[in-house]
């Protein structure tokens, strides 16, 4: 982040409030870098329109590789032994068709818990600097930067829209 | 049913027409086949039909009672279309006895030695308690739709001339509504439960036993599933159809269509399960009473093709496009699936009944008498549609513009 730009968070009540001036925001240069919320909100994804998951694509990933890995540790185990066992081949499509598809869902499932972990950035064991508590608790956050110049219209701003405003020296 | 939507009010389709004609040829090529030229087969294909189209009935009334029994809150104007196949049930019923004449052609196992099973497997026997069962499931099935249309005929109204014979009716006598919605969840599981037993019995007695040696446990389950899946689908198109005419008001939102659609496809799965558990148990036991009728549809000429035709139609393919999200919310990409779907379910009809009446065919004996006499169930069942809706049009009101009302 260049040196001349500030970030000032503005600190809502309410969610459609936060949602409103995440609307705002959009229309003007400003850029938004993080916004919190206590609990998850459709309003406030409307208002951000994020960018489509990429989760769906690990689950998709881990189904496939899942139902490969069925399928061949049951033919894997049944050559360690072959023995024809009721006139059925050793290798039998039927049968070893359901191992792959119990794996597709079990891989698919873990997949998908990757890929939420990985796109959410988890673990993270520090807070950012301009983190407030209350955002865990009542409070909708909107942490947005602009250069520094600009700082005393985007309070204002964030004022106007009903927000209180918590600045931080980055 | 009207594809092409247009903005004329004053100069409806006469769809009515088109319906009654449609039945009309329907019948009269299942007359001519049956009388001059090939009655076994005029016989079968109706059967055939009779079997497809009640299912398509009795899948589709059972999303409303499903709905209804479990509190949903999502389906509102889904409901409403899936009660208008509510009026196929006294055509089908009538149908059903219809088939009593054609009892020559479609029990191959009257002129076997059946072993002690003609004690169950004996004409007025069989056709008594399907009867019977049908009866029972249609009887619940309008006794729930007539506690269903107090709810809705109350705040919208009715226009048709039943439906304001039904309000006079309410007018006088005013029902105790608390009584009435306990009583209308009650039919709505009645309904559940008989139309599981019923179309169990169904698919044994009329589809299993034309192979009157074979005998699979899971078969009744296997049917009923079916009729949810074709049931469901005919829900969709029927709603997708009337969505997108601009002839009424009707409308679904898009994550309706969405939920519907997810519905749609967990019975794919479903379907496929039932299938599959069935054939890995047959698989495993290997008896030759079994396997012989899963070898002849599945992997012997000429059979096998159709049974992969149906299985990538009905499973593979509505899998792999299903998966994507956005599909589920188009109701024209929708109603070309769900077709599609259907069309593999009646082809999957075929498969099971088809073999059982044609032992060593060279070739799939499928043609244009199964395609006419489908034609004519077709138009049946549209007319029976098109006649609810005529009732009760306020049915096909926007939801949206009765609130602001």
């Amino acid at each position: 982040m260049p040196a001349d730009t500030v970030s000032i968070m503005g600190i809502f009540s309410s969610e459609q409030r936060a949602a409103l001036a995440i609307d705002g925001l959009r229309e003007t240069p400003w850029i938004i870098e993080q916004v919190y919320s206590p609990i998850p909100s459709h309003a406030i994804e409307h208002a951000l329109e994020p960018p489509k998951s990429r989760v769906g694509w690990f689950t998709l990933a881990g189904g496939i590789i899942g139902f490969f890995t069925g399928f061949f540790l049951a033919a894997f185990t049944s050559l360690r032994w072959s023995l024809i066992v009721g006139g059925k081949p050793v290798v039998a499509l039927v049968p070893f068709f359901i191992v792959g598809f119990e794996f597709t869902i079990l891989f698919a499932v873990l997949g998908n818990v990757l890929g939420l972990i990985s796109q959410a950035r988890l673990p993270r064991f520090e807070t950012p600097a301009h983190y407030d508590e209350r955002f865990s608790g009542d409070r909708f956050g909107v942490l947005a930067c602009c250069s520094e110049d600009e700082q005393d219209e985007l309070t204002r701003f964030f004022e106007t829209n009903g927000a209180e405003i918590k600045t931080n020296d980055v | 049913m009207s594809t092409q939507p247009s903005k004329n009010q004053e100069n409806p389709l006469p769809l009515m027409k088109i319906f009654y004609g449609l039945t009309a040829a329907g019948f009269l090529i299942f007359i001519t086949v049956a009388l001059v030229g090939n009655p076994a087969r005029a016989w079968q294909a109706y059967l055939l039909n009779f079997l497809f189209f009640s299912a398509i009935a009795q899948g589709a009334v059972l999303f409303s009672a499903l709905m209804h029994t479990v509190k949903a809150r999502w389906s509102g104007p889904l409901t409403d279309v899936a009660e208008s196949f509510t009026a196929f049930f006294p055509v089908s019923l009538v149908l059903f006895v219809i088939l009593f004449l054609g009892q020559q052609h479609i029990f191959p196992w009257l002129h076997e030695d059946l072993h002690g099973k003609e004690v169950w497997l004996n004409v007025p026997f069989m056709f008594g308690r399907d009867l019977f069962g049908l009866c029972l499931l249609y009887g619940l099935g309008l006794t729930f739709l007539y506690h269903r249309l107090y709810f809705t005929l109350k705040d919208r109204g009715a226009s048709g001339p039943f439906g304001r014979w039904l309000l006079a009716r309410w007018d006088q006598h005013p029902p105790d509504e608390k009584r009435l919605a306990s009583r209308m969840t009650v039919f709505g599981i009645l309904y559940l439960l008989a139309f599981a037993l019923v179309l169990s019995l169904v698919g044994y007695d009329l589809v299993m036993a034309t192979d009157p040696h074979w005998y699979s446990t899971l078969f009744g389950a296997y049917t009923f599933v079916k009729a949810v899946f074709i049931g469901f689908g005919a829900l969709i198109v029927l709603s997708s159809i009337l969505h997108l005419s601009s002839r009424n008001g009707y409308h679904v939102e898009k994550n309706q269509f969405h939920d519907i659609g997810k519905l749609f496809f967990a019975f794919c799965l479903v379907w496929a399960d039932f299938f599959y558990a069935q054939f890995v148990v047959i698989w495993y036991g290997n008896i030759p009473e079994e396997t012989a009728y899963v070898i002849e549809r599945t992997m012997a000429a000429p059979w096998n093709v159709l049974a992969w035709t149906v299985f990538i139609g009905c499973f593979i393919a509505p899998f792999l496009i299903l998966l994507n999200r956005r599909i589920k919310t188009m109701p024209r990409a929708m109603t070309v699936i769900c077709l599609a779907v259907m069309a593999g379910i009646w082809l999957e009809h075929y498969l099971l009944l088809g073999p059982s009446f044609h032992h060593h065919a060279q070739y799939i004996p499928l043609g244009w008498v199964e395609a006419a006499v489908a034609v004519g169930f077709f138009g049946l069942l549209a007319a029976a549609v098109t006649i609810y809706f005529k009732q009760f049009p306020e049915l096909l009101v926007s939801r949206q513009e009765q609130l602001i009302d």
